[in-house]
């Protein structure tokens, strides 16, 4: 099966050769029997390359250490699933995957699309089959996770313990479904430009996977959050690491071009806009999965260094090229067909929205590859860290935040004073008496108020709209009010799943502002001492050590602390740590050692302890943090989820004909009872 | 003529004749050991240089107390730039879980420097003079790499500047339209205080048009 993998790697890179090439040949021949050829191809591309990842995956479940990928990431002792979850983490293996998951999106995009869509299909089957052969070539020839070696290893070297983790099997492939989301819209982008049909017989396509994309960045960003979190120990989820940067870029702009799309759908405008929104989510994919493998975070060595580096910027900068000539050859042909008619109106909102998104996308780009610019410039090395990256991006953060309260109220085409007054009039209400009341109990620093503030303005707008929806379902149909929210959703999922993302966005952002908070205590205790200390919201806590006990596992030995811990002279229980130390089957070490964080969770505050070390076997090195609002990240990621989900849900086809708008209009008394409900 | 079957057919055997000779080829030419195994395509993390760390020590001023409390000098340590290879600060590198030999050394460095009265910015400077402008964890805003700070503020700003005219350019106020011109409001409700947009968002809410 090894060997059948092996081969059916190089058969697809021929498939994916030839879909490319008759795919566009057919295009610009208009030659239908070339495109049917194409497509095939790219199918057979796919069946090819399930064929080389079970050929993978077979060699990693059956630890053929033979492989050089087998024996670097995984070994003997390595529970199973993690030796499953080794097919995606390391370079050869990612790079796989990349092609995998492309070509099973692709061949479901022109699958779907090779009726409706047909004048677009050869173009987008091709440029789906060209990303396919650069990716199946970098495998084949820069990164072969078929390479064998020259000895039998009798064991592999394993994976980082610190890697064999849910979170950490689960965030990578996650952010790997979203990054090569981002390939499908692009692909018809770029279809749409060769056809010049750059209509809304496209958008559709597009939107969709768009969707599909950020739904997965989404996903996989918040799952990374939560492994380093309960991971790595040091008490945070986001450090502005060139690496997370990466997925946060085309989750910025796939963000940016979802809100831009329903002014195009609506209005005809920004088509020239949405179509560099997609274009760049793509190239920003490609940089970010460019950057995740190859190292360049170091320094423009690293770049020269890395062996897909040099054949990643060559299809960084052709994909880049090809774009800007295609987009600036039909320039007239993405003309708007609508004018604005009033800065004030929802159109201007989404756009001055766009201008964040761009902007922190930009912010985080800029600081990401500003060491590179440094060394490049004038030879110094410098770091970019969270000081930067927070200082620039809290203001625009905060505008965003407000925008996202704004954009959704805000009338169509223009809005009037009277609109402005009725709308925001409560929410405006709510984020003062917010900030006001956080003031009087003590909260003084600017950015915090103002995040908590806006997050009250944010929340009071989705809270209005769903009470007025609800509440206008009751006045028509007499509903309960929980039948009627269910039916709000169901019946407008693309605007009430858009609520639902908003809400988890304030969650997020009320998360972040908490940790400004967060204390931390460096403490050693002994067995019987205790430590006392009180958390940000003045409560006593005090922590008594139980002793440090030792065992070994099968794989691995133990050192372990536990903390009686009480909070106001209330006993709330045994927090434990864990220091790890990992051994191969000869019983040798396995990467350093690693710690297993204890973290207590309530909505209000994480206890967080980390055991840093052990001193004459019953002294514990202890890091104590307080994190306040921890948990709302993970359930604003977890709303997110479910509010793109609701977004994404396959609705009926409408009933409704499209030239009888005026027939389902409702009648002049059913109008009546809905103002009523504003 | 060559049928696209036998084309294949004929590709496919050339994969593999090309696939043996390049294995072949690489049997012959790799030099693979056990070593090279060990620093290749690493599942670490990150590369941990444990030897980085150096001396920062400079003599305690006259009659010098500690400069700061024990808050302010973790929060000093935030803007120090672990050099292990990490993208770390020094505090939360050396409070966390990488085994991290260098952030202990450099907050033994720190320790001393404030308990020989040094202010936060002579500490930093101390630093980089030891280990240049890595040592800093966000760039300093003088020369070349105040471009990094003021950079993305000015290109939003100007950003903003020309979206706000182009739309002003582009603002044409227009007659209220039909349901006939393909207008997508319903007519307002006489002596109902809501606008057309208002209404049509209820509407939606009601019959589902699915209308974002």
């Amino acid at each position: 099966m090894i060997l059948i993998g092996e081969l059916s790697l190089w058969v697809a890179l021929l498939m994916a050769a030839w879909s490319t090439t008759v795919s566009y040949a057919g295009g610009a021949m208009r030659r239908r029997d070339l495109t049917a050829s194409g497509v095939r191809g790219l199918y057979a591309t796919f069946a090819m390359i399930v064929l080389a990842s079970v050929g993978l995956w077979t060699a990693l479940l059956s630890r053929d250490f033979s492989l050089e990928y087998v024996a670097s990431h995984i070994s003997a002792t390595m529970p199973s699933v993690y030796i499953f979850t080794a097919f995606w983490s390391g370079q050869a293996g990612s790079l796989l995957f990349w092609a995998l998951i492309l070509s099973m999106y692709g061949t479901i995009a022109i699958a779907t699309s090779r009726k409706r869509n047909s004048e677009l299909v050869p173009w987008a089957t091709g440029t789906i089959s060209a990303i396919l052969l650069f990716f199946i070539a970098t495998n084949v020839f820069k990164a072969n996770p078929f390479t064998r070696l020259d000895f039998l290893p009798p064991d592999g070297r394993g994976m980082n313990p610190q890697l064999q983790n849910p979170g950490m099997a689960l965030h990578p492939p996650n952010l790997y479904l979203g990054y090569v989301a981002t390939a499908i819209p692009f692909a018809f982008a770029i279809a749409a430009l060769f056809t010049r049909r750059l209509d809304a017989e496209w958008l559709g396509v597009v939107r969709r996977w768009a969707l599909l994309s950020w739904f997965f960045l989404t996903i996989g960003i918040v799952l990374g959050m939560w492994w380093a979190y309960v991971e790595l120990g040091w008490s945070g989820y986001w450090a502005w690491d060139p690496v997370e940067n990466s997925s946060f870029l085309p989750w910025l702009t796939t963000t940016a071009f979802l809100h831009s799309i329903m002014i195009q759908e609506k209005r005809g405008m920004l088509r020239k806009w949405n179509v560099v929104l997609v274009v760049v989510s793509f190239l920003l994919s490609i940089f970010g999965t460019f950057i995740t493998r190859s190292g360049v975070i170091e320094s423009v060595h690293s770049f020269a260094q890395s062996p897909v580096g040099n054949w990643f910027a060559t299809f960084f900068f052709l994909a880049t090229g090809i774009t800007i000539y295609l987009v600036g050859t039909r320039l007239k042909d993405l003309e708007a067909k609508a004018e604005l008619e009033s800065m004030v109106s929802r159109e201007a909102a989404f756009l001055y929205n766009n201008l964040l998104l761009i902007g922190i996308a930009f912010a985080v780009f800029w600081g990401t590859i500003f060491p590179i610019i440094s060394e490049w410039a004038n030879g110094t090395k410098i770091t970019v860290g969270p000081p930067f990256f927070n200082a620039v991006n809290v203001p625009l953060g905060l505008l965003l935040l407000g925008l996202t309260g704004v954009g959704p109220l805000i009338a169509w085409r223009k809005a009037s004073v009277s609109n402005l007054k009725r709308q925001f009039a409560t929410p405006a209400i709510v984020g003062l008496v917010v900030a006001v009341i956080l003031f009087a109990l003590g909260m003084h620093s600017l950015a915090p108020l103002m995040t908590y503030g806006l997050c009250g303005f944010v929340a009071a707008t989705i809270a209005q709209e769903f009470t007025k929806g609800v509440r206008a379902r009751r006045a028509i149909h007499n509903e309960s009010v929980l039948t009627g929210f269910f039916h709000l959703v169901a019946r407008n999922r693309r605007r009430y799943g858009g609520y639902i993302v908003h809400a988890g966005i304030v969650m997020l952002f009320a998360a972040f502002a908490g940790m400004a908070f967060r204390t931390q205590h460096d403490v050693t205790l002994a067995t019987g001492q205790a430590f006392e200390a009180r958390d940000p919201y003045g409560h006593q806590w005090k922590f008594v050590s139980q002793g440090v006990s030792t065992s070994s596992p099968r794989d691995r030995l133990v050192e372990a602390v536990g903390l009686e811990t009480f909070r106001d002279g209330k006993r709330l229980g045994f927090i434990t740590s864990e220091k790890r130390q990992y051994l191969d089957a000869q019983g040798n070490p396995l990467f350093g050692k690693i710690t297993e964080v204890g973290i207590r969770s309530t909505a209000k505050l994480d206890t967080y302890v980390v055991l840093a070390g052990v001193r004459n076997t019953d002294v514990a090195e202890l890091t104590i943090s307080f994190n306040p609002l921890v948990v709302w990240v993970w359930i604003g990621g977890f709303l997110m989820m479910i509010g793109g989900l609701v977004v994404m849900w396959p609705q009926a086809e409408k009933r409704r004909p499209q030239a009888g708008y005026a027939a389902v209009m409702p009648t002049q008394a059913e109008r009546a009872e809905l103002a009523g409900a504003v | 003529m060559t049928s696209r079957r036998e084309f294949l057919r004929r590709a496919g055997s050339g994969a593999a004749a090309a696939l043996l000779a390049a294995r072949a080829d690489a049997q012959q030419r790799r030099g693979v050991t056990h070593d090279s195994l060990v620093v290749k395509d690493s599942a670490n993390l990150f590369a941990m240089d444990q030897d980085a760390a150096r001396s920062v020590r400079l003599p305690p001023k006259p009659g010098a107390s500690p400069s700061m409390t024990v808050t302010e000098r973790d929060e000093l340590e935030r803007h120090i730039h672990c050099q292990c290879g990490c993208t770390l600060d020094v505090f939360t590198c050396r409070t966390t879980d990488f085994s991290c030999q260098v952030s202990p050394a450099m907050h033994r460095d720190v320790v001393a420097l404030v308990d020989g009265g040094y202010s936060a910015q002579e500490i930093i400077d101390a630093f980089v003079g030891v280990y240049g402008e890595r040592a800093r964890m966000a760039p300093k805003k003088s020369g070349f790499t105040l471009l990094a700070w003021v950079t993305p503020g000015v290109v939003v700003l100007v950003a903003g500047a020309l979206l706000s005219m182009w739309l002003r350019r582009r603002e044409q106020p227009q007659p209220k339209r039909t349901v006939a011109q393909g207008g997508v409001s319903p007519r307002a409700v006489p002596g109902v205080d809501a606008t057309p947009d208002e209404l049509a968002r209820l509407e939606a809410a009601v019959k589902g048009d699915n209308d974002a």
